[in-house]
């Protein structure tokens, strides 16, 4: 499937679920989310860790409705726990089977995404290992100054925003070598398709969840 | 096949007083193979970088020619067939994960119909001899082999002329050599024009056309001929020396290697290893490029992993706190503005000496320090605005200051003049003399630092030993 | 796309490569949000650690802002780090990639409101104001605080905005004052 329509189903989904309030609706998308990502070959350990990060939260916003809400404040805190678990399961589905480069090339190719937005947060992505890293040593140069650089230190955001302002100067200049040229056609070589069936999946999807939230009677 | 002019080239940065490049005026033969050296921080960089098109050249102020075409004059998608860069620093080289995508990124930017682009890629690394990493993250890859497939760019490219910034400043010797055999045969076989910038000379005497010097005048000079031979053997000479140092058997040990083993990304860099490291003596570590003499640094001061045991002073490094533990060993960065934390020169300054260890450094002594490092009258610089070499030297000072009882020092003397290598040396001396400090110091740069040195260690071929001739 | 043409390359990844440095930072604050929710769960006030952080994942759109000062590059800045962050596998799913729009664009509109003429701290604060306005709306969808008691959201609401103006306010100035003084921003945007 197309990486941007499954991108635009599943926002139109989270956006619809934020508004909607029930329970069993948001199951059911669990389980169909545990069911597409089964089909394709997830580990059961991933699943699990699925259900374990974010549980915390969940408890959180239950535990807040169930003591400080007003109205059914039972209902309240179950359409907020498995709203979380609804938010999670169906954005694996995505984050879990596409990655980046393929959203990239669907953005470029079928949406008409500048090329210099796409290649360029690209370019940033793949030096993720590099910048944790980096933190590391921006925080371990300020301990051998004496200074510990907490998460509230302009110093540390200052330190990494130059390096960002470097590095971002090297890999520009570095794709301009590598013939990148800003807002000039390029050819592609990995297809990105968008076929009627995209489309047809998108449509059916929606009238899907449209029926889930006005039809089905899940009361 | 491609001649390049400058004519009356010249070009300041925004805020430096003098142009880095003065009237220049040169003409690169087509298909030949050239030197540029000069020092570090002379303007190689920005030559090159001028040439690519990456930096724009202001009007009237000389010009770029490619065939008598000012470069100017060629549309920007067509800038990659006639020239490419190779950049120092091989980790901000790649747009993509994997070496595939990147040479699939540059072929498309250059319009070429998809279906020719698998030809092009496999030959570009057959040619390159890295058909293996093909598939391989770039992450995962050592430093040699990612300028290798910078190399592989270029060739799937096909760019008439192909400029390299210091391209082996983290590439081990059995890459250099393959890389140099490759631009030799590019040169040979497709008629390339070469430019290579470096300030290391081994090895390309018989390799190169043409040695193009950057003259202290800030222009460019072509080395004749018969004084070639003299350029590579004085160099040749600097790196050699007679000092013979003794393995130390006795003192209180400092460092413990019990089994280590590091490795780098996929590869080992070093072999498991039983070593001792003494307190209270300076220990110099030489190796080529890309052994990973760095990365021990920073698995000495828990920045990077590694296995078996490594203790400080008796005690496991991973079981001290993070923060105590920087006190103790402090590394000096090779990247001067890693150290920084602050704005101005006095600002660092005072925030050293708020947070120094010892005392040693009184205020009269720091004076003394910056007049010693012509550093004084400077005190209210942005530190972003210093040259290269007054950050070097600044970023010393500070880290001399804080007087951590050990302080590991990653190429202390890169890229600075003789003057201040002997004024640095002469500051660490007496400064040692009254601190007691421990000093490990890699280097690739002897003259002057020799008579500071108590013992070497020789990191080469996964093994790290003590060795008493260099 | 006309806006598109006045963004280089260069700006992209900087405020990608920005948005990525923020996140794995952030990443270090988890503990504060686990601890904190942990603890003030059982007395149903577990929103107050979001609250309390919410601000430090909006420095990002604030910051992009400031720094590019083109139209869009708060939303734009806080999208990307949002992308990035939903890759990495945040608690949040396919909600960051919302959250992160409607942060970005509530940033955006502290500058809009001056007219992208105010880098100082008019702009900052008006950009904290609008970004609690705008993500506090959707927190009362999203994270159903319409149901809560009207004095639970009332203190919400202030933790929230104090957050806001400290880590997007105070510590974004702080942090613009140390780039203003250190010259590199001059540089970054003539290439």
């Amino acid at each position: 499937m197309n990486p941007s329509i499954k991108l635009l189903l599943l926002l139109v989904i989270a956006l619809e679920i934020s508004f909607t309030m029930i329970i069993s609706l948001n199951v059911a998308l669990v389980i169909l989310a545990i069911i597409y990502l089964g089909l394709h070959g997830t580990k059961l350990k991933t699943l699990a860790w699925l259900l374990v990060v974010p549980l915390l939260p969940a408890i959180g916003l239950w535990s807040t409705q169930y003591i400080n809400g007003s109205g059914d404040k039972t209902l309240m805190a179950w359409v907020l726990f498995t709203r979380i678990y609804a938010f999670v399961f169906t954005g694996a589905t995505f984050t879990l089977t596409t990655n980046i480069l393929q959203l990239a090339d669907a953005l470029e190719q079928n949406w008409h995404l500048p090329s210099k937005f796409a290649y360029g947060v690209l370019a940033a992505y793949n030096l993720v290992p590099k910048i944790q890293h980096e933190v590391k040593v921006i925080r371990a140069a300020g301990l051998m100054r004496g200074q510990q650089l907490s998460f509230w230190s302009p110093q540390l955001y200052f330190k990494a925003i130059l390096v960002s302002i470097n590095w971002s100067q090297n890999l520009a200049q570095a794709m301009a070598s590598h013939g990148f040229v800003e807002d000039a056609p390029r050819t592609h070589y990995r297809h990105s398709a968008l076929h009627a069936r995209d489309w047809i999946i998108l449509g059916l999807g929606i009238i899907g969840m449209q029926i889930g939230v006005f039809v089905i009677p899940w009361h | 096949m491609a001649t390049i002019t400058l004519h009356n080239l010249t070009f300041s940065y925004p805020e430096a007083v003098a142009p880095i490049l003065d009237q220049v005026n040169l003409t690169f033969a087509s298909g030949q193979f050239t030197l540029l050296t000069g020092p570090s921080g002379t303007g190689k960089s920005t030559l090159l970088k001028l040439m690519t098109g990456l930096l724009s050249l202001p009007a009237n102020q000389g010009s770029i020619s490619f065939n008598q075409t000012d470069l100017t004059a060629i549309v920007p998608t067509d800038r990659a067939a006639q020239v490419a860069l190779m950049f120092q620093n091989p980790n901000q080289q790649f747009a993509m994960d994997t070496v595939e995508n990147e040479l699939i990124f540059a072929l498309e930017n250059r319009q070429l119909p998809p279906q020719q682009i698998p030809q092009r890629l496999t030959a570009a690394l057959d040619f390159v001899g890295i058909s293996h990493l093909r598939h391989r993250h770039l992450n995962h890859l050592s430093g040699g082999e990612k300028q290798k497939v910078a190399l592989a760019v270029i060739v799937a490219m096909d760019s008439d002329v192909i400029l390299l910034d210091e391209p082996f400043a983290s590439v081990d010797p059995t890459a250099r050599a393959s890389l140099l055999r490759r631009l030799v045969r590019l040169r040979d076989e497709a008629g390339k024009t070469i430019i290579l910038a470096d300030h290391d000379l081994t090895d390309y005497e018989p390799l190169i056309d043409n040695v193009v010097r950057i003259t202290a005048e800030h222009t460019l000079a072509i080395v004749p001929q018969v004084q070639q031979p003299a350029l590579f053997q004085a160099f040749n000479q600097r790196v050699s020396t007679h000092t013979t140092w003794p393995t130390p058997t006795s003192g209180t040990p400092l460092f413990q290697l019990k089994q280590v083993t590091l490795q780098q990304a996929q590869h080992q860099l070093l072999e498991p290893t039983d070593l001792t490291i003494y307190q209270h003596q300076t220990t110099l570590i030489t190796g080529p490029n890309g052994s990973g003499k760095s990365t021990l640094f920073e698995a000495l001061v828990r920045l990077q992993t590694y296995s078996g045991q490594l203790t400080y002073l008796g005690k496991d490094i991973q079981k001290l706190k993070r923060k105590a533990y920087a006190r103790q060993v402090a590394l000096l960065f090779q990247d001067a503005e890693t150290q920084f934390l602050n704005i101005t020169v006095a600002e660092e300054l005072a925030q050293c000496q708020k947070y120094a260890y010892g005392d040693y450094f009184t205020p009269a002594h720091i004076d003394a320090a910056l007049q010693q490092l012509n550093l004084a009258g400077h005190q209210d610089q942005v530190i972003y605005t210093l040259s290269e070499g007054q950050k070097k030297k600044l970023q010393i000072l500070l880290m001399l200051i804080m007087q951590s009882p050990v302080l590991l020092l990653d190429e202390p003397l890169k890229g600075l003049d003789l003057a201040s290598i002997n004024a640095l040396v002469q500051l660490l001396k007496t400064t040692l003399a009254a601190t007691q400090q421990t000093l490990i110091i890699i280097s690739h740069q002897l003259t002057g630092l020799t008579p500071l040195i108590d013992c070497h260690l020789r990191f080469d071929q996964h093994q790290l030993q003590y060795q008493e001739a260099f | 796309m006309k806006w598109a043409k006045s963004w280089y390359l260069s700006d992209v990844i900087l405020i990608a490569l920005i948005g990525i440095f923020f996140g794995a930072i952030f990443m270090g604050t988890n503990y504060v949000y686990d601890v904190l929710t942990a603890a003030l769960a059982p007395v149903g006030l577990a929103g107050l650690a979001n609250e309390l952080l919410l601000g430090l994942w909006c420095m990002p759109g604030m910051l992009a802002g400031y720094l590019l000062r083109l139209k869009g590059s708060a939303t734009l800045g806080e999208l990307l780090a949002a992308t990035v962050e939903m890759f990495f596998g945040g608690q949040w799913g396919i909600s960051t990639l919302i959250s992160g729009v409607l942060q970005g664009f509530g940033s955006e509109l502290g500058y809009i409101a001056t007219r992208y003429k105010h880098y100082d701290w008019l702009g900052l604060t008006a950009s904290a104001i609008t970004t609690t306005l705008v993500t506090f709306a959707w927190d009362l969808a999203k994270n159903g605080y319409f149901k809560l008691q009207f004095w639970l959201l009332v203190l919400y609401f202030i933790v929230r905005f104090i957050s806001m103006f400290f880590f997007g306010g105070v510590l974004t100035k702080l942090i613009t004052d140390l780039l203003d003084r250190s010259h590199v921003l001059k540089s970054t945007h003539n290439n």
